[in-house]
């Protein structure tokens, strides 16, 4: 026994290293267990609440430019209500015609960026609502100008969301007027990169791309960015597409998560 | 060796990251500051102290973030912690270029554990993004290491008493 002590006192440092090493491993290994889960989602409501103070003074920073910015858009928000007003009542009139469904509807929650993680790359964020505004896991999070990612851990009062920018992230879209649809996935700053595209179909650049509906997280047509670039291989069955993402991913503060999905399948 | 003498400097390290690697981030890349201080103990106090404040501080860091693979800070800070333990009082044995050599290629190590993990999808299907975005990660790291010599040499720690 006392052989074992001080084999072990000698050589205590590897000892260490491989107990870490298997503890780090065993971490590693279990991202998916359920009490990992609670441990994460616990995690992050008390990172919500130790960043809330630098959260409050960053969005004073930026709340005489934001509120600049809302004053015009409202101004333009204003003429687009009121000849979308008449737009809708004209649709109704010809909905009502061909006896179609009212379109899709979501309801929404809105959060705060409270955290944007530790790590040497920004690929998830933390945000202040959760469980307890009927936020749940693989929730689709989007700021106005589109989609920036899903819910992919839930805490009581915080979230953790998976980001764009993370190179594991994958979201089916199509990209209007053609209806063709593919996968997308990042690739670099502000862009990111459609596979799977049909090669048959006609892509223009600055052609919208937005969310197939094909997915059980996010529902169809919500904006995801515009083409930027199409890549047509001679050797490749498929067309590669690049689009342009609208949002800077390092300075927005608020989102919008998707509680509830309801489409015409309902 | 007391143990505020690795408490103040975890915390001092655990708010500059918390609060002001937003301000100094490139796109989506950011600078590793905890890593920068684990090479800094474990060049100074050794192997045994390496690994533990590398564990330690790593399952902090994957704690107090948003972590999509919890335990991989652990993981990598902890082999850097035990490889980089090795260099501690070897300045005068060895040539300073290899003893800077070291600590570079430990920097690249480090994010290469971190990329492999991550991406690791881009590691099979495209070499060339990954292998740019490991680049990109280290040499924003190590610039600010570099930055670091000029304030508190990585020489003068391997030869501090601990």
């Amino acid at each position: 026994m006392y052989g074992i002590y001080l084999t072990i006192a000698r050589y205590k440092d590897h000892f260490l290293f491989v107990t870490a090493l298997i503890l780090s491993l065993f971490l590693l290994l279990n991202n998916q267990n359920s009490n990992m889960s609670v441990l994460r989602s616990k995690s992050a409501e008390l990172v919500s609440f130790i960043s809330s103070p630098v959260t409050f003074v960053k969005s004073l920073m930026h709340l005489e430019k934001k509120s600049e910015i809302l004053r015009k858009e409202n101004l333009l928000l204003t003429l687009k209500v009121e000849s979308m007003l008449n737009l809708k009542n004209e649709n109704n009139e010809l909905l009502q015609m061909l006896d179609f469904k009212e379109k899709t509807t979501l309801s929404m929650k809105p959060a705060r960026v409270v955290n944007k993680g530790l790590q040497p790359n920004l690929l998830s964020m933390v945000i202040n609502a959760g469980t307890n505004n009927n936020i749940q896991k693989n929730q689709p999070v989007l700021t106005s100008l589109g989609v920036i990612g899903k819910t992919v851990e839930v805490g009581g009062n915080a979230s953790i969301v998976q980001l764009i920018t993370d190179a594991n992230y994958r979201l089916s879209v199509r990209i209007l007027p053609s209806g063709a649809t593919g996968i997308l996935r990042f690739l670099r700053d502000g862009f990111g990169q459609i596979r799977e595209v049909q090669k048959n179909v006609k892509i223009k650049i600055g052609d919208k791309v937005v969310t197939s509906g094909f997915s059980d997280i996010y529902p169809s047509g919500l904006p995801v960015g515009s083409v930027s670039g199409v890549l047509d291989d001679r050797g490749s069955f498929q067309k590669v597409v690049n689009i342009k993402l609208p949002n800077d991913i390092t300075s927005f503060q608020n989102v919008f998560v998707i509680v509830e999905k309801k489409d015409e399948m309902d | 060796m007391k143990w505020t003498d690795f408490f103040y400097p975890f915390i001092f390290v655990w708010i500059i990251q918390i609060f002001f690697v937003d301000v100094l981030s490139i796109g989506t890349v950011r600078p590793d500051f905890p890593f920068i201080l684990i090479l800094y103990l474990s060049v100074k106090h050794g192997r045994f102290t390496g690994i533990l404040s590398g564990f330690t501080f790593g399952l902090l860091i994957d704690l107090s973030g948003s972590a999509m693979f919890f335990g991989l800070s652990s993981l990598t800070y902890t082999v850097i912690g035990y490889i980089s333990g090795n260099l501690k009082g070897v300045y005068n044995k060895i040539s300073p270029i290899l003893f800077t050599t070291s600590w570079v290629l430990m920097v690249f190590f480090h994010f290469f554990i971190f990329c492999i993990v991550h991406y690791q999808e881009l590691w099979a299907f495209d070499n060339i993004l990954f292998w740019g975005k490991w680049f990109g990660t280290s040499i924003y790291t190590l610039s600010f290491l570099i930055l670091f010599q000029f304030l508190f040499p990585l020489n003068k720690s391997t030869n501090a008493k601990s």
